[in-house]
């Protein structure tokens, strides 16, 4: 499973679940669980560019 | 629990409450889901058990760190508190001997995965508390 997928799977799951926890209209729910998957995936894809000029340090070491 | 930006206080009627607050929310933190549908949310039941069990089972595959009280780092204890709120599937986990891989690929994602489960459920044991004691539809 690729770094993308998985972002994209934590994504759903953390959305639809409070999606599901915090509203109860189709409509309302529809709507936020759009902001919440949105909001994850467009805000990791801007970290990561954001991060993409600044060098890559050694591997960190395994205690 | 309140729900930020909710509209529902507005237009929703009063609200009664259902079942024993105890018995559901007891419910809710052995087994994901099965607060909600001892309060007859049985949809909503059933969807946040697949919501827990995917999350859990993706943490698990990727060989994740399933949290447990490690000596002299406390911060440990406030993970395996989180891992603790999946209920009965984290004591299954830990009795089969699953304690995740270090090495593995996954590890950071699946740890996350593992935690997250945990968590969540610590929110429906709050949910169906609130649902019972007639504070929430």
């Amino acid at each position: 499973m690729s770094h993308f997928f998985l972002m994209v799977l934590y994504a759903f799951l953390v959305s639809a679940f409070f999606t599901l926890l915090w509203r109860r209209r189709r409509r309302e729910q529809v709507k936020l669980f759009l902001q919440l998957f949105l909001g994850m995936v467009g805000g990791g894809l801007l970290v990561a560019y954001l991060m993409y000029p600044f060098p890559q340090g050694p591997p960190a070491p395994i205690p | 629990m309140t729900e930020p930006g909710s509209t529902e206080s507005k237009s929703a009627p009063a609200l009664t409450p259902v079942g024993n607050p105890v018995v559901a929310a007891v419910a809710a933190f052995l087994i994901p889901g099965l607060g909600h549908v001892y309060l007859r949310r049985w949809r909503r039941g059933l969807a946040f058990f697949l919501l827990i069990m995917v999350s859990l089972w993706v943490g698990w595959d990727l060989h994740g760190n399933l949290y447990r009280v490690v000596p002299n780092e406390p911060l440990s204890i406030l993970g395996t508190l989180g891992a603790l709120g999946m209920g009965i599937p984290y004591w299954v986990l830990r009795t089969q001997g699953y304690a995740g891989d270090i090495l593995a690929a996954g590890y950071e994602y699946g740890t996350a995965f593992l935690l997250t489960a945990g968590l969540m459920n610590w929110l429906l044991v709050l949910d169906a508390w609130d649902i019972s004691r007639g504070k929430k539809e």
